[in-house]
C-alpha cells in the first residue's frame, strides 16, 4: 500500500468555535452530552408510512421543528428546517462572527445526501393525487446545494456556499474542506456541517439493498444485520484563531473497489486514519478515542475493525454512536465530528470521558479484539488531547477527521 | 490572488467533442443541445451498461483530459448542479406509488456515483470529493479543487463539471434552459502548464440578479480559454469569479 501523503506541515489552524446539533439523541450540547455517555437509545421508533409492508425501525426526530423565514420560503424543505434547527442554538454567535469578519468573508459547507426528498416525495404525492405539483414545490429544496443556499442567506454570508455529497463521508467533507478554504484565505469564518433527513428513496434504497435492519443496531455485534437508517444535523462555526478545539487532522481515501460494498481488507480505512495522523503529526498511541463509522452492517464492520486494530490494536476506546443516532448518512460525518468536539469540549481535570459502545455484547468472533467500553470511560490525557473520528461512504468515499484540545492553561 | 496551473481543458457537448469543434464554437457560441450522449468507448462493456448519460458525459471529459500515466494519480472533484436528478425522479414516483426500488438504480443515485465510476475504471484511489453549487456549480468546483490542491499542492486535482436536464415536470423550475454538457480541467499547484490567476468577490446585492444563461458558466471557460481576453468574470448568485491569464500578463 501507498504512504499516506507528507502533510504540508504549515500552520493552518481551523478552530471548531462553536457548536448545534439536532439529532434522535435530543437539541445542542447539554441536552445530548449526558445522554450519550448514558448510552440512550430512546430515539429510535418505528414508522409505517416509509416502506411500504415494512414497519421500519428508525432514528427519527420528533420535536416540531422551526418554521423557515418567509423570505426564504423558496427553501422551505425539512432538512433546512432540521438545519436551522442545528444552527438555532448558536445563530448569535455566527452572527456575531458573520458581523465581525464582513459577509464577503464568510463560507458556507454544507454536507447532504438527501436535501429535501421527502418533500419532493410530499409534491410527487400531490401531484399524482391532483394532476399539479402543489404551489409550495421550488427546485431549490430538492436541489442538493440548495442547503448551502439556505444557510448562506439566512445569515447574508457572500463567500462560498456550496454543498458535499459524497454519500456518508460528505459531512466530515464539509469540516476538511472548511479548514482548506480558510488556509487558501478565500474567507476567514465559515460555517460548515450536515443534515441529512429520513425520505422514501433512502428507507427504501437502502432496503433494496438488504442494509436495513429490523433490530436496534448492533454495530460491531457477532448478531449484527445492517444499518438502521435516522436524520439529524450538526453546523459548526469554524475560525482562523487558535487554541480551543481544532480540527488538526484530515485523512482521505478512494477504494476503487465497488459501488455500494467497502473493500473488504479494509486498506483504504486504514490508510485514511494513518494519513489523517500524519497529517495531525500524531502517532496512533496519543489517540484517546476512536469514533467509528460502525454502520452495523457485516460488511463495513468487519472491515473497520481489521483496519482499526491494524492502526491502533486494542489500546484506545472505540465505539460507534449510530447504536444512538442511526445512521444519519449524509450529516454522519458531521455528527460523528460533533460527538468527538463534544468529548474534547467536556473534558477536565486531564481527564476525558469516551462514549459506550452499545450493542448486545456478544462480540464477532471473526474479528479482530477491539476496546469497546460498555460504558462511558474516563481517559487520562496530559498536555492535549486528541480524538479520531471515521466517515466511509458508498463509492469507496473514506474520510477521517482528528480533533484536537490542547490542555495547557 | 490564487493561482492556478492549468494543465488541459477538455469540454463535450452534444455535437461539440473536437478541440476543432470547441474552438468554433468559442468564436461563434451558440445554445447547446439539451440531449447527446457520448460514445465513452474507452470504458469496459460492463461499467458502461450501467452508465447513466451524466457518467457517461463526465467520464468522457475525465479520462480525456489525463494521459494514461496520470489518470490513477490524480485527486478528483466532481461538480454537477442537478447530479442524477433525472435518474432519481422516477425512483420518487415509485416511492410515492409504492413499488420497490432496484438497487442497482438507487446505488447510481448518489450524488458521487461518477466519482465512484471514475475511480473504479482509472483504478484510482486518491481523495475525491462530490459537490452542488445550485447555480454557482462551476464556481464551486473552482473553489472545491483549489482545497485538493491546498491538502496536497504536489499532487494534480482533476475537476469535472458536468450537468443533464433534469426531469420533465421539474425543468421550468431550474432557471436555466435544459443542456447536457462536461468540462474536465486538469488542475495543479504550479509546473507545466498555464497559469491562471483566480479571485473572490462578492456581488453587489443592489445588482439585478443575472439573466437566464444561454450556456453553462463552466462553457464560458472554455470560451474564454480558447480566445484572447485577459479576464473572464463569472457572477454566481452571491459572489464574482475573476480569471485572469497570468502567462500573458507577464508576456506583455
Amino acid at each position: 500500500m501507498a504512504e499516506p501523503h507528507a502533510p504540508s506541515r504549515r500552520p493552518r489552524p481551523a478552530r471548531l468555535a462553536a457548536l448545534g446539533l439536532e439529532t434522535a439523541l435530543g437539541s445542542g450540547i447539554d441536552e445530548t452530552w449526558p445522554r450519550l455517555l448514558a448510552g440512550d437509545r430512546t430515539g429510535f421508533v418505528r414508522r409505517d408510512d416509509l416502506v411500504p409492508g415494512r414497519s421500519l425501525l428508525v432514528a427519527a426526530i420528533t420535536r416540531p421543528l422551526p418554521r423557515i423565514p418567509e423570505p426564504l420560503a423558496r427553501y422551505d424543505c425539512r432538512n433546512n428546517a432540521l438545519t436551522l434547527a442545528a444552527l438555532e442554538p448558536i445563530e448569535s454567535a455566527v452572527r456575531d462572527a458573520v458581523r465581525a469578519a464582513g459577509p464577503a468573508r464568510v463560507a458556507v459547507v454544507m454536507g447532504t445526501s438527501t436535501s429535501g426528498a421527502s418533500d419532493t416525495e410530499r409534491a410527487l404525492a400531490v401531484r399524482r393525487e391532483s394532476g399539479a405539483l402543489p404551489a409550495w414545490f421550488r427546485y431549490e429544496q430538492l436541489e442538493l446545494g440548495g442547503v448551502a443556499g439556505f444557510v448562506a442567506d439566512l445569515l447574508g454570508a457572500r463567500g462560498p456556499a456550496y454543498a458535499i455529497s459524497t454519500a456518508c463521508s460528505s459531512g466530515a467533507r464539509a469540516l476538511a474542506t472548511a479548514r482548506s478554504l480558510l488556509a487558501l484565505g478565500l474567507c476567514d469564518v465559515v460555517v460548515a456541517g450536515a443534515t441529512d433527513t429520513l425520505c422514501g428513496l433512502t428507507t427504501n434504497g437502502f432496503s433494496s439493498l438488504h442494509a436495513v435492519s429490523d433490530e436496534l443496531p448492533n454495530p460491531l455485534s457477532a448478531n449484527r444485520k445492517g444499518l438502521v437508517l435516522g436524520e439529524g444535523s450538526a453546523v459548526f462555526l469554524v475560525t482562523r484563531e487558535e487554541g480551543g478545539i481544532q480540527l488538526t487532522g484530515v485523512g482521505e481515501r478512494c477504494e476503487a473497489h465497488h459501488m455500494s460494498a467497502p473493500d473488504p481488507d479494509g486498506a483504504g480505512a486504514e490508510h485514511a486514519m494513518r494519513e489523517a495522523l500524519a497529517d495531525a503529526g500524531l502517532s496512533p498511541a496519543e489517540i484517546a478515542y476512536v469514533n467509528l463509522h460502525g454502520t452495523g452492517t457485516p460488511l463495513n464492520d468487519a472491515m473497520e475493525s481489521l483496519a482499526v486494530a491494524r492502526v491502533f490494536g486494542e489500546r484506545v476506546p472505540v465505539s460507534s454512536t449510530k447504536a444512538l443516532v442511526g445512521h444519519t448518512l449524509g450529516a454522519a460525518g458531521a455528527i460523528e465530528a460533533a460527538f468527538s468536539w463534544m468529548v474534547l469540549e467536556r473534558s477536565a481535570g486531564g481527564v476525558l470521558m469516551a462514549p459506550p459502545h452499545v450493542f448486545d455484547g456478544v462480540r464477532d468472533p471473526a474479528l479482530p479484539a477491539l476496546h469497546l467500553p460498555d460504558k462511558a470511560e474516563a481517559v487520562r490525557v496530559s498536555g492535549a488531547a486528541h480524538v479520531l473520528t471515521n466517515s466511509f461512504g458508498f463509492g469507496g468515499n473514506d474520510c477521517t477527521l482528528v480533533l484536537s484540545r490542547s490542555l495547557a492553561c | 490572488m490564487l493561482t492556478l496551473t492549468v494543465r488541459s481543458v477538455t469540454a463535450w457537448a452534444p455535437g461539440i467533442e473536437s478541440d476543432d469543434e470547441w474552438r468554433a464554437w468559442a468564436r461563434d457560441p451558440r445554445p447547446i443541445a439539451a440531449l447527446g450522449v457520448p460514445d465513452a468507448r474507452f470504458l469496459p462493456p460492463l461499467l458502461r451498461r450501467r452508465c447513466t448519460p451524466l457518467s457517461k458525459a463526465m467520464l468522457q471529459v475525465a479520462f480525456a483530459a489525463c494521459p494514461d500515466a496520470v489518470r490513477s494519480q490524480v485527486r478528483t472533484v466532481f461538480a454537477s448542479r442537478h447530479g442524477e436528478n433525472h435518474e432519481s425522479f422516477p425512483l420518487f414516483e415509485m416511492v410515492v406509488s409504492g413499488q420497490p426500488l432496484s438497487p442497482m438504480r438507487f446505488t447510481h443515485t448518489v450524488h458521487n456515483t461518477q466519482a465512484a465510476l471514475f475511480s473504479i475504471a482509472a483504478g484510482n484511489r486518491c481523495a475525491q470529493s462530490a459537490i452542488a453549487g445550485e447555480g454557482d456549480t462551476f464556481g464551486a468546483g473552482i473553489q472545491e479543487a483549489l482545497c485538493h490542491l491546498e491538502r496536497e499542492p504536489a499532487r494534480p486535482t482533476l475537476l469535472v463539471v458536468g450537468d443533464v436536464p433534469v426531469a420533465d415536470f421539474a425543468l421550468d423550475l431550474t432557471g436555466e434552459p435544459p443542456w447536457s454538457f462536461a468540462l474536465a480541467l486538469l488542475l495543479a499547484a504550479q509546473g507545466e502548464g498555464r497559469s491562471v490567476g483566480y479571485e473572490l468577490s462578492p456581488r453587489d446585492p443592489a445588482e439585478p440578479p443575472e439573466t437566464r444563461r444561454a450556456w453553462p458558466a463552466a462553457l464560458d471557460f472554455v470560451r474564454w480559454w480558447h480566445g484572447t481576453e485577459p479576464r473572464l468574470e463569472l457572477d454566481g448568485p452571491r459572489t464574482r469569479h475573476r480569471f485572469t491569464r497570468l502567462d500573458a500578463a507577464s508576456a506583455a
